[in-house]
């Protein structure tokens, strides 16, 4: 019996260590591919054998740079792609969590729009790009909405806003019943109950479905890059500037990507506690 | 769900900011979207949009009889099927085997989240990179394993291999979501029920599929829908590690509307392709969902 | 009854909330709008007037006798002496930012230029859009053309898709500016012909400046062709000379003979025959293109439009690339364009041919063949006309960029201006040295020694050399309305034979198809004139056998 437990116990090591393992290999090629000099960006083996520093400081010094990369990165520096970056999907996420949050406990409680109109926030995740952007360029620059912040903001969201809505409403599905009506009972009333009970009890899907949202948007592509032009450039679209004359520059777009995702490590990490107590009213009703 | 009618309050707080949201950002661009459909224009046709002959559903006959673009839609259903179920077992896999606490486990899991935190174009060039016949796949994994054979492995020559390197490029960076998910809600199954049955004599793997999974089955559905909506736009693996390639044999219904809008210069085509997608998506999910919810009822 | 109340006053809140959106969408709209409008129309009224005192007065305005920028050649002086006149007349007011959108890898040549300008004008700002994919520029672009914003003065395109750009309205026509400003397209130092004529032309009309040249040329490795070892060897095997290849058959027994040889590059990688682009992205079609052509295809028949790929050379074309297919590395068939660079300047290719850029590329000190990279003409075909063979050789021109003023500019004849100064003789060529992916394009270049001596320090002697013949038996791109889908669909048909899931035969019909079905979406008639006008420019042997097999 003991050894029996042992043997699964060991098992379940080894299938964890392979699949971190499995999920590390390729983070593992990013990582050196971001100190690897052009020679080295096609090649079998992972640890470079020039190790360089240039894909870094050419994000952020363009300038200093010769031979391949310097005839054909000179690319503005990357500070203000980031800083559009972190502003845009902040305050995207932080819209989209909140009339999530509103649209979810209406479906839930009362089912307020019905399943089928929540259903259709959906469609939002459904659109095709590729087409959906010609009709959006030719509405936003009727509203001059292009290369503004405030335009890809309103438009993360509203394309965002379904998974708000959807894991919220798992989340809020879980929230006893009971507690808002007591608090009912003694006379709070409905908006008072929303804020002051189930708002607090939310917390956890509040923070998951925002790390959802900030990183859909913060890996975003193709929307940012048909609706800016220089001011509200964000990070991915910056990293496809990274090409030159023999095709994209792998190392400067690995650098860029593993800076890019400092941010959303650091939030993730934070957050973790509440993934854990997220669900913790559990299940049961 | 409480059995009264909403309060004006909420009903207003759950209603007004989101179709203000999304009426006032996407419904114009999505009808006009649904208009060009129906019409015969592309922005090189010398005329603007809104000159544009309208042609009825010739667009969407045209569709419909596209050998390119059925290959296209059913090779997406195929991979959306693929990667999701896939996706699935291996993330609920995850998720119970790190269920229980362990040292380091905090540094495990911010460890297997990090593929969410990549933009799809980035994990697509590393792929890309690794599969070639140069890479380290073919030259040290395989190599390892079979021997100088696994030279002779040219991936992305041959429409099938083409494909599951996409496949593999998906489940990497999209298993961790299913994962995410899962992990949360599980781990939060209240442990006076496991408890109980414990004490009742149910072994360990009884508990997780009588018990925690059943409870969990609600967000489990929103996982697998959301997911499957985000599979079946895949755009970035295809355009940037095969191109479609060989010839258009790993094309994806998104790849193709991008080239019929962009380099075959047909949004109204495009349009109306996407339409049919949209519409067939739909109906799919919403079966699925009424299947998985509402059954019952 | 409760549910249908239930649901209408749903309805009824839903439908409120859209209208206070769309009102409030509105609204926006609305406050900005006139402002904008405002703007545009004085813009225009003042453009106008300009261009009317010029066409009164019957002379071109910029006889300036002093110059204004001594050192400077006349092209760039009378651009400069341009922009000096606008601002006096107050059409421009010092501070004004121009806009230019281009592909991120013309960056640093389009730096250079901007540099300069500085110098000059230091009162008009240059500030540019980069995007780092060529289909991301033309969809930009093309969504200009339909939005109207303004929101860049000049766009570097294809020289492919100044069809469609002219047709969305977007290219503004130069022929007024042509002649008010001279460019320097005619003399010793014009753009080299056709090339200078086809990238800039449609219909009849001057749209845009040339910026560059993209002619292919053979790079090979001199050290193993001239090796006396693998020349004997070479003798023995095939009872033939190891040297420079005329023809594609000839290159076919190198590439084997080479591949055979299993050579090991420095990087540790094998050393193959060759490699020639068959990449499903975009670029497979260049190498079918260049043999079909010197073989003596023709692309569509000049009385009917019908596609004329279904053909013997049609089928030559793909019997050679077949032939090469197994002295080449598979990534020609699967990996991007950029990796035949890679694979040439790791030295493990013998024979490829690519753009200019290759040869800077291969030159570069980090370059493993730095000392070894040889340049010559393209292969050519041996073709029978009129009982004797004949030696027919061509050069594909892919792509080309140009620039274009946008025709929603605020400032348009100052993006003119930019585009005249940057692509002057010698502001010209330092833009094309500095950077990588523009390439020269002017016949003084080449000819002129104190221009040539630059040239040669970039691109070195025998690179300059093959590239200014290269120039003179280059064809065109498919360069009418919808060009690059034409040749997108020849890219894919292409890309599917090399790598064995279609044959031959039905790759060629199932293009010829899709170019019908192009072809009757633009008109036939249309498409017919513009491809008429564009087989002219075809070098003069490749015509020689279009009139002996009747083609034309």
């Amino acid at each position: 019996m003991r050894t029996r437990q042992l043997l699964l116990r060991s098992l379940r090591y080894i299938l964890i260590g392979v699949f971190v393992l499995w999920i590390l290999v390729p983070v593992a090629w990013v990582v050196t591919l971001a100190f690897k000099s052009y020679a080295e960006w096609r090649v079998s083996y992972f640890i470079p054998k020039k190790p360089t520093l240039d894909n870094f400081i050419v994000l952020f010094k363009p300038e200093v740079f010769t031979g391949v990369m310097g005839a054909t990165a000179i690319v503005e520096p990357v500070t203000k792609p980031l800083i559009n970056s972190i502003l845009i999907s902040a305050f995207s996420t932080i819209l989209a969590v909140i009339i999530g949050f509103f649209t979810a406990y209406g479906a839930s409680r009362y089912n307020t729009p019905g399943p089928f109109g929540i259903f259709f926030t959906l469609l939002t995740r459904m659109l095709p790009p590729a087409t959906f952007v010609t009709p959006i360029m030719v509405y936003y620059s009727s509203l001059n909405l292009l290369d503004q912040h405030f335009g890809l903001i309103v438009l993360y969201s509203s394309v965002t806003v379904t998974y708000g809505i959807w894991i919220l409403k798992g989340f809020i599905d879980a929230i006893p019943v009971e507690w808002e009506e007591a608090a009912m009972l003694e006379g709070a009333s409905p908006t008072r109950v929303l804020f002051k009970v189930v708002l607090p009890l939310a917390r956890p899907g509040l923070v998951v479905s925002a790390l959802f949202i900030f990183l859909l948007n913060w890996t975003e592509l193709l929307f940012a890059l048909v609706l800016t032009n220089i001011n509200a450039v964000t990070l991915p679209v910056h990293i496809s500037k990274y090409v030159g004359a023999v095709g994209q520059l792998y190392g400067p777009q690995a650098a860029l990507a593993l800076v890019g995702s400092i941010i959303p490590v650091v939030i993730g990490y934070l957050i973790q506690k509440h993934l854990v107590t997220g669900f913790t009213f559990g299940m049961v009703r | 769900m409480v059995n009264r009618p909403a309060p004006r309050s909420i009903k207003l707080l759950a209603n007004i900011p989101l179709n203000l949201l999304l009426f006032s950002v996407l419904i114009v661009p999505f009808v006009l979207m649904i208009y060009l459909a129906f019409l015969e224009w592309n922005p090189a046709s010398g005329y603007d949009w809104w000159k544009a002959p309208i042609t009825g559903l010739t667009n969407f006959k045209k569709a419909l009889e596209d050998a390119r673009f059925l290959y296209s839609f059913r090779l997406t259903m195929i991979y959306v099927v693929v990667t999701v179920a896939v996706e699935f077992l291996l993330g609920l896999a995850l998720a119970y085997l790190l269920l229980e606490d362990f040292p380091g486990k905090k540094l495990v899991i911010a460890a297997v989240i990090y593929p969410l935190m990549l933009p799809p174009v980035v994990v697509a060039t590393i792929f890309y990179l690794m599969f070639q016949d140069y890479g380290p796949i073919n030259n040290i994994f395989l190599r390892s394993i079979m021997g100088a054979s696994a030279l002779n492995l040219h991936w992305f020559l041959r429409p099938d291999t083409a494909f599951i390197t996409l496949l593999i490029a998906d489940i990497w960076q999209w298993t961790p979501f299913i994962f995410l998910i899962m992990y949360s809600a599980l781990s939060a199954v209240p442990k006076r029920l496991v408890e109980a049955a414990q004490v009742l004599g149910a072994g360990s793997s009884t508990i997780f599929w009588r018990i925690r999974l059943p409870l969990i089955k609600p967000l489990i559905i929103i996982a697998v829908v959301l997911r499957a909506l985000e599979a079946f736009k895949v755009f970035d693996y295809v355009y940037i590690m095969t191109g479609g390639g060989p010839g258009t044999s790993t094309e994806t219904v998104s790849l193709y509307i991008y080239r019929v809008a962009i380099e075959y210069h047909d949004i109204s085509y495009a349009a109306a392709m996407s339409l049919i997608v949209l519409a067939v998506i739909m109906v799919v999910i919403r079966a699925f969902i009424w299947y998985a919810f509402e059954r019952g009822e | 009854m409760g549910n249908v109340n239930k649901s209408r006053r749903q309805f009824l809140i839903t439908l409120g909330s859209s209208v206070i959106a769309l009102g409030v969408g509105y609204f926006l709209g609305s406050v900005t709008r006139p402002a904008k409008e405002i703007i545009s129309t004085t813009t225009k009224t003042l453009t106008k007037t300009v261009t009317t005192t010029v066409t009164a007065t019957g002379t071109p305005t910029t006889t300036t006798t002093t110059p204004v920028a001594p050192g400077l050649s006349a092209v760039a002086q009378r651009a400069v002496a341009g922009v000096k006149e606008l601002m006096d007349k107050g059409v421009i007011s010092p501070g004004t930012t121009l806009r230019i959108l281009h592909v991120a890898g013309s960056r640093a040549n389009l730096e250079k230029a901007i540099e300069l300008w500085k110098q000059y004008v230091p009162e008009v700002n240059v500030e540019l859009i980069t995007l780092g994919q060529e289909p991301d520029v033309y969809n930009k672009a093309m969504q200009e053309a339909v939005t109207k914003t303004g929101s860049f003065d000049v766009v570097t395109i294809f020289s492919t898709w100044l069809g469609d750009v002219v047709e969305a309205g977007l290219a503004k026509p130069l022929d007024a500016y042509y002649s008010k400003y001279d460019p320097g397209y005619t003399g010793p130092c014009a753009p080299i012909e056709p090339l200078g004529s086809y990238t800039t032309t449609y219909k009849g009309k001057r749209y845009a400046l040339n910026l560059d040249s993209d002619v292919f040329t053979l790079s090979y490795r001199k050290d193993l062709l001239t090796n006396p070892e693998y020349q004997n060897e070479f003798q023995a095997q095939y009872g033939k000379q190891l040297k420079v290849p005329d023809t594609w058959e000839e290159l076919i027994d190198m590439a084997e003979f080479f591949t055979n040889l299993n050579l090991t590059a420095p990087s540790g990688g094998k050393v193959w025959g060759a490699y020639f682009y068959a990449e499903p992205r975009f670029a497979a079609y260049i190498t079918w293109l260049n043999i079909f052509v010197e073989a003596g295809g023709i692309l569509f028949d000049l009385k009917t439009m019908d596609p004329k790929i279904d053909s013997p050379e049609g089928r030559y074309a793909f019997d050679i690339m077949l032939k090469l297919k197994p002295y080449m590395p598979p990534e020609a068939v699967t990996a991007s364009w950029a990796d035949l660079y890679d694979k040439f300047v790791k030295g493990e290719t013998v024979f490829t041919a690519a753009w200019p850029s290759l040869t800077k590329e291969a030159h570069r000190p980090t370059s493993a063949v730095k000392d070894v990279a040889g340049s010559a003409l393209m292969p050519g075909v041996e073709v029978e006309v009129g009982g004797t063979k004949k030696l027919i050789r061509a050069a594909p021109n892919p792509v080309n960029w140009v620039g274009v003023v946008s025709n929603y500019s605020k400032y348009p004849e100052l993006g003119y201006l930019f585009l005249q100064f940057a692509t002057a003789p010698d502001i010209g060529l330092e833009m094309i040295l500095t950077g990588v992916i523009l390439d020269p394009f002017r016949k003084c270049w080449f000819t002129e020694p104190k221009y040539r001596s630059k040239l040669v320090q970039g691109y070195g002697e025998e690179f300059v050399e093959v590239y200014m013949q290269s120039l003179g038996i280059s064809f065109p791109d498919l360069l009418i309305r919808g060009g690059p889908e034409y040749l997108a669909k020849l890219t894919t048909n292409v890309n599917a034979v090399m790598a064995g899931t279609k044959d031959p035969e039905t790759a060629l019909s199932d293009t010829a198809s899709d170019w019908d079905s192009i072809t009757s979406k633009y008109g036939v008639d249309e498409q017919l004139a513009a491809w008429q006008g564009l087989a002219e420019l075809f070098p003069d042997d490749v015509k020689s056998v279009w009139k002996a097999r009747g083609y034309m």
